[in-house]
């Protein structure tokens, strides 16, 4: 059963900067859980540790009661597999179609074609983009590459879903859109992360609320 | 609250080893060769998309690997020349005046008998004479012969050694020949094959040296090619990294690009060496016709063009590899 536990958990950066000090925090499997905090809080370095961007200084983060700090190098990338990610910048590859971009993890789970245009068309499918999959990044809205961005993240039915600020560019009304697509998920079962400084979206949403501010945990709504 | 605690228990969790945070997903359809060829056709579009960029760093190993080619053909054909050549090494038996025929035509068939040995030819002294009468250069010392009572010339046999023997064994095989009595001198002719021999050896030992340092630069150009490549595609090796590619599928691409610059210098190169040999073949042909051979080049082959464009395959691969090993730094 996934899910994710911090356990005093230190971050500190080559330069000194202390990112998280000390966070405990658990998030049950299939539950949405917001982190809010202003910029430098520590939102982005609580995802890039659970994606194995970063190594923590101190204390332990299991998942799915592994550590994953002691995973081998090896096996980060089979990790990441299973983790669906959204940036605020999409991160789309602006060479490649629509369909192209969204079939990534797919390609990289090297899974046959024929699943490979099921899975694709299902998650453009959901974010109503289905019209628009040979079209490249460019020629897409701000809040059309969006879903774009978390159609790839979703295409692996990945058992954890990690976004990063993934309504800095939309307007209220994408916004809500995008988090409805995320309880989406986690109603089929996705551990959800979202880290988003927007209070008014978040207080809107009533779900759990894991506050940061300075690298500290300084406020969780379910404690 | 803590994980255990939410899952009922009490102490501290129990970690898993960690080797896998999931299980492997049941029945996963693979299509490996597919992905390949994909990103094979990726690369080629990559390839093609930024042609003038292609065509010099083609030139450029083509070029390095033209001059290894070059001198693998030359030593090739001076090999086959040497054996070809009219005037083969061996050695020459005068017998003394006068002596009994047995004893050359004796030997004649011992050295026909040696496997070092190839043509064995008895000259009596009237056939010498015939020939010497033959040779307009030598009129001269013809009438002198004629002039005299008997023919002056020896019983001679004239000996070549088998393409591809060593002239150490025709040393030894005309020194026994020297012992015979009745034998009055042995000629060896062996200074011209020595020195053919050592061009030859030179030629194979610059070509060694000249295809390491140039295989290094084939190397080098790929490697700094494909480090511009990866530059401008670093986007997509982090978004790849992030999708869980590992190190192996991110270099892919790279390491087919830098196949692609080697088989592309090594048509080059083939293109080179066929402009050259083109250009040199009529000349060198008026220039081995004076010394009474036909020059057919060889070498220039299905089996040359194989092992030249694997090399530029394998050299462009090797720095693809080098350079994705040096951007390698998995965020």
């Amino acid at each position: 059963m996934p899910g994710i536990e911090f356990s005093h958990v230190v971050m500190r950066y080559d330069n000194g900067t202390e990112a998280l000090r000390d966070v405990s925090v658990v998030i049950p499997e299939g539950s949405m859980v917001f982190l809010s905090g202003h910029s430098g809080a520590g939102k982005s370095t609580f995802l890039r540790l659970v994606l194995r961007l970063e190594s923590l200084t101190r204390g332990r983060i299991l998942i799915n009661d592994v550590d994953i700090s002691r995973l081998a190098r090896r096996h980060i990338p089979a990790y990441r597999r299973h983790l669906g990610v959204v940036f605020q910048d999409h991160q789309l590859l602006p060479m490649r179609s629509v369909y192209d971009n969204v079939a990534l993890p797919l390609r990289v789970a090297r899974m046959r074609e024929r699943e490979i245009g099921r899975r694709v068309r299902a998650a453009l499918s959901t974010v109503e983009l289905l019209d628009k999959d040979r079209v490249l990044p460019g020629a897409l809205s701000a809040g059309e590459r969006q879903r774009v961005g978390i159609a790839r993240a979703v295409v692996n039915r990945p058992k954890v879903l990690l976004a990063d600020e993934p309504t800095g560019n939309l307007d209220p009304a994408l916004s809500r859109n995008v988090m409805s697509l995320f309880r989406i998920f986690r109603s089929l079962g996705a551990t959800v992360i979202v880290a988003s400084h927007d209070t008014a979206l978040i207080s809107g949403m009533g779900e759990r609320v894991v506050e940061l501010a300075d690298g500290r945990l300084v406020g969780d709504s379910a404690a | 609250m803590t994980m255990d605690a939410q899952r009922g228990r009490s102490g501290p969790a129990a970690t898993r080893r960690p080797k896998e945070v999931w299980p492997a997903a049941s029945g996963a359809l693979r299509s490996v060769w597919r992905e390949r060829a994909r990103v094979a056709g990726e690369s080629i579009a990559y390839v093609g998309q930024r042609w003038p960029t292609t065509v010099v760093v083609w030139l450029l190993i083509g070029a390095a690997l033209a001059l290894p080619a070059a001198l693998y053909m030359v030593e090739t054909n001076l090999s086959r020349a040497a054996g070809e050549w009219q005037g083969r090494p061996g050695f020459t038996v005068y017998f003394e005046p006068g002596l009994d025929a047995s004893v050359s035509s004796g030997l004649a068939t011992r050295l026909r008998a040696e496997p070092h040995v190839g043509d064995v030819r008895l000259i009596t002294p009237e056939q010498a004479l015939a020939e010497l009468r033959g040779q307009t250069a030598l009129r001269d010392a013809v009438e002198i012969f004629d002039g005299l009572e008997h023919n002056p010339l020896p019983v001679t046999i004239r000996a070549t050694l088998v393409l591809g023997r060593s002239p150490d064994r025709l040393q030894e095989i005309a020194e026994s020949a020297g012992l015979i009595p009745g034998v009055a001198e042995v000629v060896i002719e062996k200074t011209w094959l020595e020195r053919l021999a050592a061009i030859r050896d030179v030629t194979r030992r610059i070509g060694v040296i000249v295809a390491a340092l140039l295989g290094v630069s084939a190397v080098l150009i790929s490697a700094a090619s494909v480090r511009l490549a990866i530059a401008a595609r670093l986007a997509e090796r982090e978004v790849l990294a992030l999708v869980g590619a590992d190190a192996r599928f991110i270099r892919r691409p790279f390491l087919y690009l830098g196949v692609l610059y080697g088989i592309g210098g090594a048509v080059v190169a083939a293109a080179l060496l066929a402009a050259a040999l083109m250009a040199l073949e009529a000349p060198l042909a008026r220039l081995f016709s004076s010394y009474g051979a036909d020059l057919h080049l060889s070498g220039f082959d299905p089996m040359f063009l194989g092992v030249l464009l694997g090399c530029g395959a394998v050299l462009g691969a090797l720095g693809a590899r080098l350079a994705a090993a040096q951007s390698d730094r998995p965020p």
